[in-house]
């Protein structure tokens, strides 16, 4: 009995009962929320919103008020990029994939330039990164067509690939190993939970603190650049701000799934709970009816209760 | 009467008895000097009259009245002032801002009176106005000082309080000849007014300028205060040390035997940068060479200037014979120079990591590793451990499970994968337990005679007498003399930290 109540206090427990109880709800709201197919779908809207908050993930963990409120932005910008590349042809999948990877490198670079060499808050160079981008996007798009997607992104992002899944998700558990290995057992991985712990401990320790984290926003522009590349695969075709909503949602996947805030404290597995979660709150959110701003007031609210929630949990264990 | 009457004050801190007995006795009119080596219980006696740490026992009188200084608000009532050593100033307010921020002046109980503050502060920036220096205005922001000009605006707001009791902590640490000269003739003249002073120095020219009366602090308790006029230094340090001072460090102590004829590790030559200057030394091959002096000399800016986390402005520092300068710390490790220090919280624990991950980082610089394998680095990573005597229950265990003294040993730990050339330890024992301090200095020593040059400073004497080779004693940012040999002792040590810089 002891040793259960600690066991459900981890978040990833706690998230993966929550994902139960949300599914149930949702079946007795609305007959077939809970069908394979429909679970499905969710998995794939889950995977781009977990590819973004992969790149979350290392930000937050790497500490100093790490944050990356530009992912948004760079998805919008690499939905157009790959549209416009591949233009609804195969043989451009490839140029289009390494347009992207290179745009978000860029503006990673950006960021990460920006907070290290500048010494500007992450909260703040990331949120004026994403006005840039914003502008940029209005730029292009009176310039340039949006684009389409390719059939063969397409289908990878929404037909069955194998054992009946599709491609994308797929792609999201391998990306989970790959967080995984780097997390747990690479020097790189340490090195993040190092700099987020204590970053003159490890800078002492001749840890290469600005180099680490300039990687670290570039690690999380080129995953937001493969989500947006995914994303202009769901939807076929690119439209104005389409990656928006994954600033917000990002940061909450990750919080749900433990990672402190504060950083040097949490891991990616969480985070894909806390993905899976977001979205089948979404999910029945609009199954009763309530449309996109009300969706992000309960997103808003949700990520409160949640730092409210684990404020209080570290209050009373010291 | 006296002013302030200390009768036998008393406080602990836990096990540790900061202050045993503190009898003190202010008279009106008097600078009183208190003296006593780092950790005598100089700065809890301060801060019991200051109001920050409640006594245990004992009474405070004031004017002969007793009282209770239940905190710093209630010092300030009574008549007590004091100036900080650690700055208490805010650097983005101006200089008259900053005098009068014990007691801002207000009009209609809500407004800052600038007018009022203006003259209150011009009196005090005035006593000073002719060796204050190059941009020192009222209205110039306490940040864009320089550190004597900042020493003097905390000597301004410690008068600004008007206490008829006033102490002074260290107050002349940063200022120059002219600067010491005129706060010197300032205080003569709160003397002629009746205020009670007490004055903290560590140079002894200094204190037989200023002083009246002298009482010094050994280990916790007041062993005695005399006319400064009818005593010479000679005898302050004496009583200071205690009896076995004139002692050389005992032989059941002498420190492993180094081999010069083995060359030098590292070579230090005229070294200047914040916090010291014109620093030269030569550590052979197996000698531990000590650092002495009082408290923030210049020992631990060197020592971080060396491994690449401090700045250097001119100088030289050799490993054997290769040129070494390390911009960061990164630099230095690559080229096997080890840094220990005593602020393992700021510099040294990753928190909330496993132990494993805390013993590692140097491992994976020194051997460019990418992919961290549990089970080689945990052969690794055991030995290191085992030899520091390490008690923990498993290497996956958070670091902040284990006691100060592991954790510290962790930390010390994380060098010895990869043994370096050079080990810089910098008061490395600050606050850990007896055994872990004993267990650390055997394997400083067995390091030593497998043919490390180390570097020591501690900040208890003891661990240098009974380890080190040869002791360097810094005094104002330079050394200022080397003890080796017999004159190794605790009186030539305290002597040497007291002289005149």
């Amino acid at each position: 009995m002891n040793a259960v109540i600690p066991f459900l206090k981890k978040p990833l427990v706690i998230a993966l009962l929550l994902i139960v109880a949300l599914l149930y709800l949702g079946e007795s709201l609305s007959p077939g929320f809970a069908s394979a197919d429909q679970i499905l779908r969710l998995l794939i809207v889950a995977s781009l919103l977990g590819i973004v908050a992969a790149g979350q993930n290392v930000v937050i963990l790497g500490g100093r008020e790490g944050i990356d409120l530009s992912v948004g932005g760079v998805v919008s910008l690499s939905a157009i990029i790959a549209g416009n590349v591949m233009n609804g042809a195969d043989g451009g999948i490839l140029p289009a994939i390494l347009a992207c990877l290179a745009a978000g490198a860029f503006f990673g670079l950006l960021n990460g330039l920006g907070v290290t060499l500048l010494r500007i808050p992450p909260l703040v160079m990331t949120l004026g990164m994403l006005g840039v981008l914003q502008g940029l996007l209005v730029v292009i798009r009176n310039g340039i067509p949006s684009g389409r997607a390719a059939p063969g992104l397409s289908a990878f992002v929404t037909q069955p690939l194998v054992f009946g899944i599709p491609g994308i998700i797929w792609l999201w558990i391998a990306i989970g190993l790959f967080m995984a290995f780097m997390l747990n057992r690479t020097v790189f991985g340490h090195r993040i939970y190092a700099i987020g712990s204590n970053e003159h401990a490890a800078y002492m320790a001749g840890v290469p603190v600005r180099r680490m984290r300039i990687g670290l926003f570039m690690i999380s522009g080129m995953f937001a650049a493969i989500a947006g590349l995914c994303l202009l695969g769901y939807s076929g075709s690119s439209f104005a701000n389409v990656g928006e909503q994954y600033m917000l949602s990002s940061i909450i996947a990750v919080v749900f799934g433990g990672t402190s805030l504060a950083g040097g404290k949490g891991g990616y597995t969480g985070t894909m709970a806390g993905a899976v979660l977001l979205v089948i709150l979404q999910g029945i959110l609009t199954t009763v009816n309530i449309d996109e701003s009300g969706r992000q007031m309960v997103f808003g609210a949700t990520l409160l209760l949640l730092m409210l929630f684990y404020g209080r949990g570290r209050a009373m264990r010291a | 009467m006296s002013k302030l009457k200390l009768n036998g004050v008393s406080k602990a801190y836990g096990a540790t008895l900061a202050l045993r007995r503190g009898d003190l006795e202010i008279a009106a009119g008097e600078v009183h000097v208190l003296m006593g080596s780092n950790g005598s219980g100089k700065s809890t006696l301060c801060k019991i009259i200051a109001g920050s740490v409640r006594p245990d026992g004992g009474e405070i009188l004031i004017d002969g009245r007793p009282v209770t200084i239940s905190g710093p608000q209630s010092a300030r009532e009574q008549g007590i002032g004091i100036f900080y050593q650690e700055l208490s100033l805010a650097g983005n307010r101006s200089v008259e801002e900053n005098i009068c921020l014990a007691m801002l002046p207000v009009k209609a109980g809500l407004f800052i009176d600038r007018s009022a503050l203006k003259a209150r502060a011009a009196r005090y920036i005035d006593l000073f106005s002719e060796v204050s220096g190059d941009g020192f205005t009222a209205e110039t922001l306490v940040g864009n000082l320089r550190a004597d000009q900042r020493q003097l605006v905390e000597i301004m707001k410690a008068l600004a309080s008007e206490a008829p009791i006033l102490i002074f902590d260290e107050p002349t640490s940063a200022l120059d000849r002219a600067q010491v000269e005129r706060f010197f003739g300032i205080l003569r003249g709160l003397k002629r007014d009746g205020r009670g002073i007490i004055f903290i120095s560590h140079r002894m020219d200094e204190i037989t300028a200023i002083g009246d009366r002298v009482t010094i602090i050994r280990d916790g308790e007041t062993i005695k205060t005399l006319n400064l006029s009818e005593t010479d230094p000679a005898t302050v340090i004496r009583l200071m040390v205690g009896g076995a001072g004139d002692m050389p460090a005992s032989q059941s102590s002498a420190p492993a035997v180094a081999n010069f004829s083995t060359g030098a590790a590292m070579t230090v030559d005229r070294l200047s940068g914040v916090g010291f200057r014109n620093v030269s030394f030569e550590v052979a091959k197996g000698e531990i060479l000590g650092l002495g002096g009082l408290h923030g000399q210049g020992q631990s800016a060197v020592l971080r200037a060396i491994f690449g986390a401090g700045s250097i402005t001119s100088g030289e520092i050799r490993i054997g014979s290769d040129r070494f300068d390390a911009k960061k710390p990164r630099d230095a490790i690559r080229r096997g120079c080890a840094y220990v220090s005593g602020d393992r919280g700021r510099d040294g624990v990753i928190a909330g990591r496993p132990i494993i991950e805390n013993v590692t980082p140097i491992h994976y610089l020194r051997d460019r590793l990418m992919i961290a394998r549990p089970s080689s680095l945990r052969q690794k990573a055991m030995p290191a451990l085992e030899a520091m005597h390490t008690k923990f229950a498993s290497l996956m265990h958070p670091i902040n499970s284990l006691s100060g003294g592991n954790q510290q040993k962790v930390i010390i730990a994380r060098w010895l994968i990869d043994r370096p050339d050079v080990l810089l330890l910098d008061d490395p024992t600050k606050g850990i337990d007896l055994s872990a301090k004993a267990d650390l200095f055997a394997l400083i020593r067995q390091l030593a005679a497998d043919g490390l040059g180390i570097l020591l400073y501690s900040s208890e004497d003891a661990e240098l007498l009974g380890n080190a080779n040869r002791i360097l004693v810094f005094n104002g940012g330079s050394v200022t003399r080397e003890l080796t040999g017999e004159d190794r002792t605790r009186y030539n040590l305290y002597q040497a930290a007291y002289e005149a810089a």
